[in-house]
């Protein structure tokens, strides 16, 4: 009797919520309306996209990641108005949800006009979207613009998605990664900096074992990573021993990073210096927080990532130890190897003007001539560093920071990850630095620029990767891991890189290596 | 929708009796039905009627061209998920989760409050209670890395202290087999007191008669727990157990995804964490969709199940 | 009261108070840390680890947290969204929770189960948004209390203490002429004080913690509360976001601040609990009334 009675409200639940599908699926083919299908319109929503007359503002929205504590006030903006002629809306949305609230708002058309990604993966989310026709092509209007035909043809070529150009992309230094190492603790030793792995090896033993404090006390370890395989010592590793930079080519197919000997040999390294106790035990489960704590606190002496971390670990670490002092180094390669570094595609994020909220072309070109001025070194510099006098000035034709760092984090760095194109293109100045550390991490990041190892499938497209690369990839990540913790041997690896094919790996080469082909 | 529900209604024979009879019930108690219709317009308009987006699990949704445009798949995303070599893994590790949550959490906010309620010095209950409360206002971030720096091998005050009674540090933050233990130490860590707060508005509602009368009886303390406070808070008990029977699902993604690694993913990849990498990528709104409908469906199941026999055993249930 | 002094009985005691003063220290301990950090710099936090009695003592932090007044809006906008969605939600909830009580109202186990389903199945966060959209709350404080207006868990709870008020209080104020509502805001509700000071609570906390939502439904950064900006501060500390900690060019927040924000962003909804606590002891009263 009971069964049945539930079995009967079980199919009524789902009765009711079938009817009401039926009558909200309406509702929500009402809200698909001014949902970007295509070229529907809703003005109701936008009062700001009333057509401006002349030499009025132009009245944009913006949407864009924080990657600060909080949003920043209205100082940079009111001076960004005057000099651009706009009426600006900046949204500012915490980084770490950034996504959620990307998928909610073009889900449900409400993307503003400028819509900031938060970095490379999401655009490769976005691209099916772009191919669906539900961003502008920008590609042809850039030349019409002085300085946006200015951005650089190779990043932008990156950026292209089925050869059209949608979005522009706000530039980063291609290879910013590289050692800092505690120089009193070297000079303590009597060493000099590294040039081959085996020298860093033996530093990193050094750093360990011989008290480079002089402190008398076994408290000091050599190297600290984190759980980054990417970003962390891993990578920038793997290039000194000669690895490609995520595919590279061989017999005329492109395979992935860990199929060439050079990965496992960095992985030995890696195993070699943690059994030996040489670096943080506990890297694969270390946050950046943990790991600079680490440096900071005068524990540990290397520090394998981008080298412009130089000041902030340094500012800090003289707190913990005043005659503490910093060098940062790069050109290691494994013994009579040759020099390269890896390079991400020379930009971190990039911007879509979505078609739902930018109506007419007019309006489109209306947008971009914003961001045409926002590449003169007048607006960019304003973005970058601030008002001169306030927060900046300029030394030697590069900008110098004021001493009141929070008041520049608070009003300008907000502002900071927004600036278009980078200062080659937009003509900002570059940073004025006192730290030696740092003055040299700026020339070897130039150094680097030619040496640097691309990756070749930046340009290039796999659906299969685009629908489960990442899923994959976490095989290899483990995989990684535990060969350099001894749970699995070599052998071991194998078998995760058969698993990775066996499970679309080999779809995803077999598709790069068709577009690498194609692209030649 | 009015028309749906007034369906739904008479869907349901309660018992032989007629319409006139019942209609003559609901006019009784119209002020009843009045006082429930704001609460059961909230569920309806805010939890039923987003319903409808359940239905993308048999799409293949793309968020432009919204539910009526997006191309219909069927069962594709179950399929899918079903056949995906790490799904029994995946299913196996939740449902461990989840039975430790059970067996080794559940208790604990009972028996704790049930150990403040024998407390009699008011000042020390009080301070015991707010002090035990405080880590629910911590975030598994924080709890994280506060158990990060007490259980690195790199220094951590507890293999410190191993290490200095000579012996062996132990690997807890990339071992398989301190993933689970540490994972619901946290949880009662956090949680326990948080927990007491319901027993213990239980036990308030308790005439204090009962254990002046038991006291005179010669009962010693555990048999009034056992004979007083225990039956009086029962229906509570079951009530939570039920719900967090229905709960499988929510093992805690943030707190389970901060403390996964490459070297313990093996038992520590659940359902949730699964779905955010998956979610990750391009295009998985339904996926994503499909594994939440699969991990309700179980909760669905298992409630009804928990629900039928607390009926069983006399009890309320919880509809 | 009576005491009983048998030695099982002191015994008892003993075993218990020991007992709960462990559970309790091992409980306020990361707190302590928390509060010890906000109280030191930076440098403090790296080089001691877990400190607990910081020997550099600074105000650095929370000058610099309340240097603007962002933090200060943000919790006014906490406290207000609180105080008002827990009156809101606590009548909603008390009222239909009242009516699934009583177990003459037809439907009711229909009803429950509906209440039910919705704690294991939910359209998600699209379909949701857009019903937030058409009843017009984007943007508006209300978009942090309707939608989540009542709670099913909070629900069932609440019901499930009405429930276990003896009917026969109920039929007799039914007898002196009170009708549904004087029953539940007459007999029912100062009877069942433990119970709403516990829902209450929950409802509070749940307010206090809002966070999705309002990134979700509020556009103006003005209006968020007080989550958003801890939780920003905190992720941001731990270097979680990965693409923002590449760009060292805006290293992250202080430790100190973090542990700062988190004090000033816990310690309000800490004092609710001790101030709804003598409502605990009160529940004596049902015995009273009875006898």
């Amino acid at each position: 009797m009971r069964k049945k009675s539930m079995l009967l409200v079980l199919s009524a639940m789902l009765a009711f919520v079938l009817v009401l599908s039926a009558c909200s699926d309406q509702s929500g083919s009402n809200n698909n309306q001014p949902s970007p299908s295509a070229d529907s319109g809703s003005a109701s929503e936008k009062p700001s996209e009333a057509p401006p007359a002349n030499e009025e503002p132009t009245e944009i929205t913006i949407m864009l990641p924080l990657n600060i504590a909080e949003t920043p006030p209205d100082t940079i903006k009111t001076e960004l108005e005057k000099l651009t002629n706009t009426k600006l809306t900046y949204q500012f949305f915490p980084a770490d949800t950034y996504e959620e609230k990307l998928n909610a708002s073009f889900a449900t058309g409400s993307l503003p006009q400028v819509t900031y990604l938060k970095n490379q993966a999401t655009f490769i989310k976005f691209k099916e979207a772009i191919r669906d026709g539900q961003f502008w092509e920008i590609g042809p209007y850039l030349s019409e613009f002085e300085n946006l035909g200015k951005l650089k043809e190779s990043i932008l070529n990156n950026t292209k998605v089925d050869g059209k150009i949608y979005s522009l992309y706000i530039g980063r230094p291609l290879a910013r990664q590289g050692l800092i190492y505690r120089k009193d603790w070297a000079d303590n030793l009597g060493l000099s900096a590294p040039q081959t792995t085996e020298d860093l090896f033996a530093m990193a033993k050094a750093f360990t074992e011989d008290d480079p404090d002089k402190d008398g006390q076994d408290n000091t370890v050599g190297l600290t990573d984190r759980n980054d395989l990417i970003y962390g010592a891993f990578k920038t590793l793997s290039s000194a021993f000669g690895t490609p930079n995520n595919w590279g080519e061989k017999d005329g197919q492109l395979l992935p990073e860990f199929m060439f000997p050079e990965y496992i040999e960095t992985m030995d390294y890696m195993k070699r210096l943690r059994d030996a106790g040489y670096m943080n035990k506990d890297f694969a489960a270390t946050s950046k927080t943990d790991q600079v704590n680490m440096f900071q606190s005068g524990e540990a002496g290397l520090y394998i990532g981008s080298m412009q971390d130089v000041n902030s670990l340094y500012n800090n670490l003289v707190k913990n130890v005043p005659t503490a002092e910093v060098a940062t180094h790069n050109k290691i390669t494994k013994p009579g190897g040759e020099f390269g570094i890896w390079a991400i595609p020379g930009y971190n994020n990039v911007v879509l003007f979505p078609k739902s909220a930018i109506k007419t072309e007019d309006e489109l070109k209306k947008v971009l001539a914003f961001f045409d001025k926002m590449m003169t070194p007048e607006v960019a510099n304003l973005m970058y560093w601030g008002i001169e006098g306030t927060h900046y000035t300029v030394v030697d034709g590069k900008a110098k920071e004021m001493d009141d760092k929070d008041k520049i984090e608070r009003e300008v760095k907000g502002f900071k990850d927004s600036v278009i194109g980078e200062p080659e293109t937009n003509g900002q100045y570059t940073g004025y630095h006192e730290l030696q550390a740092r003055i040299d991490a700026e020339k070897f990041i130039i150094e680097n620029e030619p040496v640097a190892i691309h990756d070749p499938t930046a340009p290039l497209d796999s659906a299969t990767y685009t629908e489960k690369g990442q899923e994959l990839q976490k095989i290899i990540t483990d995989a990684t891991y535990q060969y350099i913790y001894g749970d699995i041997d070599k052998a071991g690896f194998e078998k995760a890189i058969e698993d990775w094919k066996s499970r679309g790996g080999q779809k995803i080469i077999d598709e790069y290596t068709a577009a690498y082909k194609a692209n030649q | 929708m009015q028309e749906a529900r007034a369906e739904v209604l008479e869907l349901i024979p309660p018992k032989p009796r007629r319409h006139s009879e019942l209609k003559k019930r609901i006019w009784k108690n119209k002020l009843l039905y009045l006082m429930a219709l704001p609460g059961i317009l909230f569920f309806i308009l805010f939890k039923y009627v987003p319903m409808y987006g359940l239905v993308i699990s048999l799409q293949d949704f793309k968020p432009y061209q919204g539910i009526r445009g997006s191309e219909w798949v069927g069962l594709e995303h179950f399929k899918r998920l079903f056949t995906e070599p790490d799904f029994l893994m995946i299913l196996t590790n939740t449902l461990v989760l989840f039975g430790m949550n059970l067996l080794f959490f559940f208790p604990i906010p009972i028996i704790l409050a049930l150990m403040l309620n024998e407390v009699r010095i008011a000042v020390f209950k009080r301070t015991v209670q707010t002090l035990v409360y405080i880590p629910h206002f911590m975030s598994w971030v924080i709890i994280v890395s506060i158990s990060y720096v007490m259980l690195t091998m790199d220094g951590g005050i507890i293999n410190e202290l191993i290490a200095y009674f000579g012996g062996e540090k132990i690997n807890f933050l990339l071992s398989s087999e301190w993933f689970r233990p540490m994972y619901i130490l946290q949880v009662i860590w956090r949680e326990a007191g948080w927990g007491t707060i319901i027993y213990l508005a239980a036990i308030a509602a308790i005439d204090p008669g009962l254990y002046e009368a038991a006291r005179i009886d010669g009962a010693g303390r555990f048999r009034q727990i056992w004979h007083i406070t225990l039956p009086a808070i029962r229906s509570v008990i079951i009530v939570l157990l039920i719900l967090k029977i229905g709960d499988v699902l929510e093992l805690g993604f943030e707190h389970v995804y901060l403390l996964l690694n490459s070297m313990n993913r093996g038992v520590g990849e659940i359902i949730d964490t699964y779905v955010y990498t998956a979610g990750l990528q391009q295009g998985q709104f339904s996926y994503s969709t499909a594994i939440g409908f699969f991990k309700s469906f179980i909760g669905l199941i298992l409630v009804m199940a928990a629900n039928w026999l607390a009926k069983r055993m006399g009890e309320d249930g919880v509809y | 009261m009576v005491q009983d002094k048998t030695l099982s009985s002191r015994l008892f005691d003993i075993v218990n108070y020991a007992l709960l003063t462990i559970i309790a220290l091992i409980a306020f301990i990361p707190f302590v840390h928390v509060v010890a950090g906000s109280f030191t710099t930076s440098a403090e936090i790296a080089a001691k680890k877990f400190v607990l009695i910081p020997t550099v003592y600074s105000l650095d932090a929370y000058q610099y947290i309340f240097s603007t007044n962002t933090i200060f809006r943000a919790m006014s906008v906490s406290v207000v969204v609180t105080l008002v969605g827990t009156a809101f939600s606590m009548l909603v909830t008390a009222l239909l929770g009242y009516a699934l009580a009583r177990r003459d109202l037809d439907g009711r186990r229909v009803l429950m189960f509906m209440v039910v389903f919705t704690m294991l199945f939910n359209g998600g966060l699209i379909p949701t948004f857009l019903v937030v959209r058409e009843v017009g709350l984007i943007d508006s404080y209300a978009a942090l209390v309707v939608p989540i207006a009542v709670n099913a868990f909070n629900l069932i709870i609440l019901k499930n203490f009405f429930q276990n008020i003896p009917e026969g209080l109920e039929e007799s104020a039914k007898i002196d002429g009170c009708n549904d509502f004087g029953i539940l805001f007459r007999i029912v509700l100062p009877l069942s004080l433990p119970a709403i000071a516990t829902i209450s609570l929950f409802y509070a906390v749940t307010y206090w913690n809002t966070y999705l939502n309002a990134i979700l439904y509020l556009n103006d950064a003005a209006k968020w509360p007080i989550q958003v900006l801890l939780r920003q501060i905190v992720i941001l500390a731990s270097g979680l976001d990965a693409d923002a900690s590449l760009d060292s060019e805006v290293p992250p927040p202080d430790q100190a601040v973090k542990m700062a924000v988190i004090v000033v962003a816990t310690i309000p909804i800490l004092a609710v609990y001790p101030f709804l606590q003598k409502h605990f002891a009160k529940g004596a009263l049902l015995g009273s009334i009875k006898g």
